[in-house]
């Protein structure tokens, strides 16, 4: 399994458009992709449903994790972390 | 009383059960007209337009049956909220494709960025539970919608 910690870069936070850009790239890739707050306890949620990532309400300036299982987890990580480190106007 | 308990918002006076929609404005509307109704709207059009402007960015259908309509207007002075069961579900162009039955909506005013997330965050977190969802659809009334409102959907 791979995983990283990233940065949340958008103004809004994982929010609206980056947050639903980010649903899509995920869906873009075969594996099995979940996110968390490393400043939490809680358990990873599924990283494809918007209802998860609302739930989670990263703002700006918050880490999140990326944990990915699958031939292509890698690339989905890299994938998503230009999503998640990309300022919105 | 936290701004975080989306109770503080919603009264049974915004709250309404199988409601008939034709599409998702059609939907956006009847949430607006219940927290129009109660005066806490200075702007409806204005109120309107930041919605639509919201949904066009990314659609607030989150999926699970679930839809968050929600802005951040100058229509309001103090956050307000409305919940609506649809009879049937409305499609919210939800990344799952599920119609939504389950409609909220936030307005909350310019220049509260972290609490409108922190109520957005706290409602979604409640309704990833499939037996959260599952009360609220089977909620006979308004008061009893509000209840479990109180019990399960805030922090």
């Amino acid at each position: 399994m791979s995983s990283r910690t990233v940065e949340i870069a958008p103004k809004a936070g994982l929010h609206a458009r980056p947050a639903s850009k980010f649903v899509e790239v995920v869906q873009e890739y075969e594996a099995d992709i979940k996110i968390s707050d490393p400043s939490t306890e809680e358990k990873p949620v599924d990283a494809g449903s918007m209802l998860a990532i609302t739930g989670l309400g990263l703002k700006k300036g918050e880490e999140m994790e990326i944990e990915a299982e699958g031939s292509d987890a890698e690339e989905a990580i890299d994938a998503l972390e230009e999503v998640i480190t990309t300022p919105e106007e | 009383m936290s701004s975080k308990e989306l109770q503080s918002l919603i009264s049974e006076e915004t709250i309404e059960l199988d409601r008939e929609f034709e599409n998702k404005i059609d939907a956006i509307k009847g949430l607006l007209q219940l927290i129009d109704d109660t005066g806490n709207v200075k702007d409806r059009e204005k109120a309107l337009n930041a919605l639509k402007e919201r949904e066009e960015e990314a659609t607030t259908g989150v999926g699970k049956g679930i839809g968050i309509p929600h802005a951040k207007t100058e229509a309001v002075t103090e956050p307000a909220a409305a919940f609506i069961r649809a009879e049937d579900g409305v499609d919210f162009d939800a990344a799952d494709g599920e119609p939504a039955r389950l409609l909220f909506m936030l307005l909350f005013p310019e220049g509260t960025e972290d609490e409108y997330l922190e109520v957005l965050s706290s409602i979604s977190r409640s309704l990833i539970h499939d037996d959260v969802r599952e009360k609220l659809l089977n909620a006979e009334t308004p008061e009893n919608a509000f209840e479990i409102i109180e019990e399960e959907v805030s922090e």
